[in-house]
């Protein structure tokens, strides 16, 4: 690829897949809180509202409070939305390939992760609010709980397809083109089925929601590290959480849920690329309501001691319990 | 000839240039969207004064929250570890260095028996 096709590709590729973590990520939103409403037996918000909220967010006064440091508390939101949208060039979205599939793997999504929240606790820091500086500190202990259980994950399922002779385990075209249980035998589905349990408890911390939402805490710390943003700079944070609730969905179904449409019935190539684009949509919908929905509306929320426990002593144990079947998935096959 | 080939660490694989470059695209669209909201607020009025429930504000001092529990939570949930690995920091060059010595002699022993 041209110095001229490669920029050509960032720009264009960056633009669309903008445009696609903005309404993809917000109609989750609406439909997550539609879902939700249902299940607490309450009629809810339409599944525009998220989409209202922004735009009523962007007239309304930005306050920067007077203890803040100012640039670094415009920057935060920024910088958390535009690295929330990077990650999405490395996904697969469908039968779409990755835009930039061949210039990141999984372990460069994993360490992509953390820089939304990064920028949120820098955000918080910088508001000068006792309320906000706890929960910026909450929000980097718990990003430093769920990191254990999403490592454990990710190594045990590009070990397995290495040890499986898939070229480039890491990578995600190479993963969803090799379903992960397609490799294994009883024991290793056994173990896979165990970190998919695990992806799908991290996905709420990810995204700051119950039970893992201690870094926020509305009843506690009145919205924590967020509690001073107002205007188009929460705006933009909630933007950012409407991608990041995509890029979640679409890191589980491009590691564990991989299958087309196209691959199960002959469609013509214009027909195959909208119908996997569709299934793929119904697959992070299913994904967003297991991992985000049905488990906020179930529980409530762990003290932060609490979710340390959960994700290094709990998690931590079943994802080595995961990881040890798949291991001996791959000996049992070799024997 | 690739103009920008991605690092190669063996299994995994990145390119930082394309990175970069999505992420300053990336900025350009954040910003335009951020400078299209409105900036105006009311400064120097209540409106600007940290939101504590209604309480007064505390000394800046009060509410500090020093190097030393930055990380509360995390430690704290896992006392039980950091209850016997702090009083092992005796600060004392010769300690740390049997501990660097030990830990290697083992680990070159278990290397040695696989």
């Amino acid at each position: 690829m041209s110095l001229v096709d490669t920029a050509l590709a960032v720009v264009l590729g960056t633009l669309a897949m903008a445009a696609f973590g903005f309404v993809a990520g917000l109609t989750v939103l609406g439909i997550d809180r539609k879902l939700a409403a249902h299940m607490q037996a309450r009629i809810g918000p339409p599944i525009r509202q998220p989409f209202i909220d922004v735009a009523k967010l962007l007239r309304k006064e930005n306050v920067v409070p007077e203890n803040a440091i100012p640039w670094l508390f415009h920057a935060a939101p920024v910088i958390a939305f535009a690295s929330t949208i990077t990650i999405l060039l490395y996904l697969p979205i469908g039968g779409i390939a990755p835009v930039f599939g061949g210039a990141g793997d999984l372990i460069l999504i994993v360490y992509l992760l953390t820089v939304p929240a990064l920028a949120m606790v820098a955000g918080g820091f910088a508001s000068g609010s006792p309320y906000a500086t706890i929960g910026a500190q909450r929000e980097m202990v718990i990003l430093m709980a769920y990191e254990l259980p999403l490592a454990i994950a990710v190594i045990a399922i590009a070990w397995r397809l290495a040890a499986a002779g898939v070229a480039e385990p890491f990578s995600l075209a190479a993963i969803a083109a090799n379903p992960v249980w397609g490799v294994v035998g009883p024991l290793g589905i056994v173990g896979f089925a165990i970190l998919f349990v695990i992806l799908a408890w991290v996905t709420p911390a990810e995204l700051s929601r119950v039970p893992f939402d201690a870094q926020e805490a509305e009843t506690e710390l009145a919205g924590g590290l967020l509690v001073e943003y107002s205007g188009k700079n929460f705006a933009l944070f909630y933007m950012a959480q409407g991608v990041k609730t995509i890029v979640m969905a679409a890191l589980a179904v491009a590691i564990f849920l991989p299958w087309n449409l196209s691959d199960f019935v002959a469609m013509t190539p214009a027909v195959a690329v909208v119908a996997d684009f569709a299934f793929f949509l119904a697959k992070v919908l299913l994904v967003a309501f297991f991992s985000v929905s049905l488990i906020r509306v179930s529980m409530a929320r762990f003290r932060i001691t609490q979710i340390v426990s959960v994700y290094w002593l709990w998690f931590g144990v079943l994802g080595l319990v995961g990881l040890l079947l798949i291991v001996l998935d791959a000996y049992a096959g070799v024997w | 000839m690739d103009l920008l080939p991605a690092l190669e660490t063996g299994f995994g694989f990145w390119n930082p240039l394309i990175w970069l470059g999505v992420f300053a695209v990336a900025l350009v669209i954040a910003y335009l969207i951020w400078t299209f909201g409105e900036s105006g607020y009311k400064r120097g009025t209540e409106q600007t004064k940290p939101f504590i429930s209604g309480n007064p504000e505390p000394a800046k001092g009060e509410v500090h929250l020093g190097g030393g529990h930055l990380y509360w939570g995390f430690t704290e949930a896992l006392r039980g570890y950091y209850d016997r690995v702090v009083p092992l920091h005796t600060g004392v060059l010769n300690d740390y260095l049997l501990w660097f010595f030990g830990i290697a002699a083992f680990l070159i022993l278990i290397v040695g028996l696989i």
